[in-house]
C-alpha cells in the first residue's frame, strides 16, 4: 500500500450525548474542496456503510444497505436544486409558505455499477428519466475511453444527477461530465452523487470540474498501487450485480 | 413549570377499581359476570375468574383429586397470596401475569394469560369476598345466590361436559366437600356482601342496576383522566419546546414535500409518494439513536476498516390507526422490523383516547430502540398513552422514539413533561390541537 495519511478516527453520535457514551470509529476524512459534500457521519450512516464494507456481507444484504445510502445521497442532492416559493392553504385553513420544486431533472448512470443507484433514484423521484453512459478503460493506453450513451434529447435543459458509487481517480466520472458539458449541459448543473471517494479522486474533480458538486457518503484514505480505494469495499458493481 | 421536573400521568386504568362477585359452585356468578360484561361491552371491563388461582397439587393430592377426594371448595384450594399480588398489580394499573389452570391436568400449565389496563376488574369466584385482603381492594361486593337443587344440577352438567368428569364422583364431591363448605365458608359471605343478586341472569333489575354502578365508575375515570390531561396541558403551555424533541432539517427538499403534502390541491398518488418518502427520512432520523459498538471489518481487498456495528435490536409499535400510515416507509428502512400495534381511539364525545387493542412483540423490554410511530401529535393524548403502555410493558423510557410528521409544541410538551427521557422526531411543528388529517388523506377515509 502506497503511503498514506491516518484515517480520521472520532466519537460518533448525537450531540447532547456525552463523548465517552459514544462509540469511536473510522470517520470521512475531511476535504477542503467547496463543491465536495460529504454527508453527516451519524452513527447510523457508519453502521450502514460498515456492512457495505464487510467482505462477509451477502448480496441481498449489500443491495439492500446500499440502496438507503443511496436513498440519502439523493435526498441530499436533490437539495442542491433550486426551489421557488409556493404558499398553500392547509387541510384546516391556514396558510403554509412552502415551495415548489423547480426545474426538470434527469439521472445519468455510469454502466455498469452506477445502475445500481437507479432504484434508489426511482424510490425518490417516481418517473425520472434515465440516460447511460458506459465507459471503459482502453486495453492499449489504459485510459478511459466511452463506449456508449444514450440520454435525454432535452438533457441540456435539465439538471442531472450523474450516478456512479465509488469515486477512485475519477476518470470515468470525468469523461462523463465531459460528455454531459459536450451535450450541452451547464457544468452548474451536475450533481455527481457518489458512495465512497477517495482524497484524489475529489481533489481531481474539483481542479478540472469546480462547478460540478460531488456529494459522497464517505472520503477513504486514500488509493492503492491498483488505484482502489482503501479500505474501500471491494467492486461495487460485482458485489451488487454477480457475487 | 419548567419540564425537567417530572410530571406524573395516571391513565384511566391507573386506579382500577375491582367488583367481586361470589357464590355457590352452580350460583351462576360467572353468568352473571358475564351478562354485565356483555351490558357494558366495553373493552376495558373484563372479567378474571378465581378459578385461575387453584394452588398446584402434590402428587399425593393429585392423585386423591383424580378419585374425586380432593377438597377443591376449601379456601385452603385457592392461592390467596397470587391472587392478592395480582389483584394489586392490576390495581395500580401494571401488566398482570395470570396462571392458567387446568381441571383435566388439576396443575397449573406453564404458560400465562395477561390482563392488563382493565378499568374495571371483576373477580368472580365462591370465594371472592372471602380474604381480607382482597376485600380491602374490592368497590363493590356481589353475592350471587340460588337454590341448592339448581347450584347442584348446573354443577353436574358443566362438571361432566366441559371438565370430563364421570358422574358419580361429581356426586361424591358434592355430599362430602361442595355443601358442607357452602356452609362453612361459601354462605357467611353474604354478611359483608353489597349485593345479594338471587336467580342469576334471569334477575334483570339487579344486572342493570350493577352495570350502572360501573357505568358511573367508569363516566368517573373519564372525567378524572380528561381533568388529568387538561392538568399536563397547562403545564405544558408555557414551557419552551423541550430539547428532546427533535426537528428535522428543514432543507428545500423537505420544505417542498411539507408543500405537497399540505396542499389539498395534491393527488391522492402523489401524497401517498411523498408521505412515504418523508417517513424514510424520518426513520433514517430516528435510528441514529440506536446504540452501536466499534465493529472492524475486512474488505474483499483485505483491508481493515473499523466502523460501527449495531449492538441491540429496533422495534417499532404503530398507534393505530394514523400510524399504519408509516409502515411502507418504515419497511423501506428496516423491512424485517418487529412491529408491535395498539389502537388508541380518541372518544369523540370527551377527546378522550382509549386504548381498545395492543399486541406488542414479546421481547420489546429488551430492545435498543422502540420507535413509536404515528403522523400526528395534537394534543399528545394519545402519544401519552402510548408511552405510558410501552413504560408498563419494561420498556425503559430513554429507549423510546416518538416519529411522527406534524405535531404541536404544547402535545410535544405534555408528552415530555411526564416521560422525560423519551425523544420526539418530528417533521413539522404545526399549530396545536389540530384535526387529525395526516392519514385520513393517507388512507384516504
Amino acid at each position: 500500500m502506497a503511503s498514506q495519511p491516518e484515517a480520521p478516527s472520532q466519537s460518533v453520535g448525537p450531540e447532547y450525548r456525552p463523548a465517552e457514551e459514544k462509540p469511536t470509529a473510522t470517520v470521512s476524512t475531511g476535504v477542503s474542496h467547496e463543491n465536495v459534500h460529504i454527508l453527516p457521519q451519524t452513527p447510523q450512516l457508519i453502521a450502514l456503510l460498515t456492512m457495505i464494507r464487510d467482505k462477509n456481507t451477502g448480496r441481498a444484504d449489500f443491495i439492500f444497505y446500499s440502496n438507503r445510502i443511496i436513498r440519502l445521497l439523493v435526498e441530499e442532492g436533490l437539495n442542491h436544486l433550486p426551489v421557488v416559493e409556493h404558499t398553500i392553504t392547509t387541510p384546516v385553513g391556514q396558510t403554509y409558505s412552502g415551495v415548489k420544486f423547480e426545474g426538470k431533472i434527469c439521472g445519468v448512470s455510469i454502466m455498469r455499477a452506477g445502475e445500481s443507484m437507479e432504484q434508489g433514484l426511482r424510490d425518490c423521484c417516481r418517473s425520472v428519466r434515465i440516460g447511460k453512459i458506459l465507459i471503459q478503460r482502453d486495453e492499449e493506453t489504459a485510459k478511459p475511453k466511452l463506449y456508449y450513451d444514450k440520454l435525454p434529447e432535452d438533457i441540456a435543459d435539465r439538471w442531472v444527477l450523474l450516478l456512479d458509487p465509488m469515486l477512485a481517480t475519477g476518470g470515468s466520472a470525468l469523461m462523463a461530465v465531459e460528455v454531459l458539458i459536450a451535450r450541452g449541459v451547464p457544468e452548474d448543473h451536475i450533481l455527481f452523487l457518489n458512495l465512497i471517494a477517495s482524497p484524489e479522486g475529489a481533489k481531481n474533480f474539483a481542479k478540472k470540474y469546480p462547478k460540478v458538486r460531488v456529494v459522497t457518503a464517505f472520503v477513504d484514505q486514500g488509493l492503492d498501487e491498483k488505484n482502489y480505494i482503501v479500505p474501500g469495499l471491494g467492486d461495487f458493481g460485482d458485489r451488487f450485480y454477480t457475487m | 413549570m419548567t419540564i425537567n421536573s417530572r410530571n406524573h400521568y395516571a391513565p384511566p386504568w391507573g386506579d382500577a377499581s375491582i367488583i367481586g362477585v361470589a357464590g355457590s359452585s352452580g350460583s351462576g356468578k360467572t353468568s352473571l359476570a358475564l351478562a354485565m360484561v356483555a351490558s357494558l361491552n366495553l373493552p376495558w371491563v373484563v372479567i378474571m375468574s378465581m378459578d385461575s388461582f387453584y394452588k398446584p397439587l402434590t402428587p399425593e393430592q393429585s392423585a386423591a383429586a383424580f378419585r374425586n377426594e380432593y377438597d377443591f371448595d376449601s379456601p385452603d384450594a385457592i392461592d390467596f397470596d397470587v391472587l392478592v399480588d395480582k389483584l394489586r398489580d392490576i390495581k395500580q394499573g401494571k401488566v398482570a401475569q395470570i396462571p392458567v389452570y387446568s381441571f383435566a391436568k388439576h396443575a397449573r400449565l406453564p404458560q400465562t394469560t395477561t390482563i392488563y389496563s382493565p378499568h374495571v376488574l371483576i373477580l368472580e369466584g365462591i370465594f371472592a369476598l372471602h380474604d381480607q385482603r382482597v376485600l380491602d381492594m374490592l368497590d363493590m361486593r356481589i353475592f350471587a345466590d340460588a337454590d341448592g337443587d339448581l347450584c347442584l344440577s348446573r354443577r353436574l352438567v358443566r362438571d361432566v361436559k366441559e371438565r370430563g368428569r364421570d358422574i358419580e364422583g361429581c356426586i361424591k364431591q358434592w355430599f362430602s366437600f361442595v355443601k358442607p363448605n357452602f356452609h362453612k365458608y361459601v354462605g357467611p359471605q353474604r354478611e359483608i356482601a353489597d349485593i345479594i343478586v338471587p336467580r342469576g341472569i334471569e334477575n334483570k333489575v339487579a344486572i342493570s342496576m350493577v352495570t350502572d354502578r360501573i357505568q358511573k365508575i367508569l363516566a368517573h375515570k373519564s372525567k378524572l383522566h380528561q381533568l388529568e390531561l387538561q392538568r399536563l396541558g397547562q403545564a405544558a403551555l408555557e414551557a419552551p419546546l423541550s430539547s428532546n424533541a427533535l426537528i428535522i432539517p428543514q432543507t428545500n427538499q423537505v420544505r417542498g414535500i411539507h408543500t405537497l403534502l399540505l396542499n389539498p390541491k395534491t393527488s391522492r398518488e402523489d401524497y401517498i409518494f411523498y408521505f412515504d418518502r418523508m417517513v424514510a427520512m424520518l426513520i433514517e432520523k430516528a435510528m441514529d439513536f440506536l446504540p452501536y459498538e466499534p465493529g472492524q471489518v475486512t474488505t474483499p481487498q483485505g483491508n481493515m476498516y473499523m466502523g460501527l456495528k449495531k449492538s441491540a435490536d429496533v422495534s417499532a409499535v404503530v398507534i393505530l390507526r394514523g400510524g399504519s400510515a408509516f409502515e411502507t416507509g418504515l419497511r423501506r428502512t428496516i423491512p424485517d422490523c418487529q412491529t408491535g400495534r395498539v389502537l388508541i381511539q380518541t372518544n369523540w364525545r370527551t377527546a378522550e383516547p382509549e386504548l381498545h387493542y395492543r399486541a406488542l412483540p414479546p421481547n420489546i423490554a429488551q430492545h435498543g430502540l422502540v420507535l413509536l410511530l404515528d403522523p400526528q401529535m395534537s394534543s399528545g393524548a394519545a402519544a401519552l398513552m402510548a408511552v405510558r403502555v410501552l413504560v408498563d410493558h419494561g420498556v425503559p423510557e430513554e429507549k423510546i422514539v416518538f416519529v411522527t410528521y406534524l405535531a404541536g409544541r404544547i402535545g410535544i410538551n405534555r408528552v415530555l413533561s411526564v416521560f422525560p427521557e423519551i425523544r420526539v422526531v418530528v417533521a413539522r411543528m404545526g399549530d396545536d390541537m389540530q384535526d387529525r388529517w395526516v392519514e385520513t388523506r393517507y388512507l384516504g377515509c
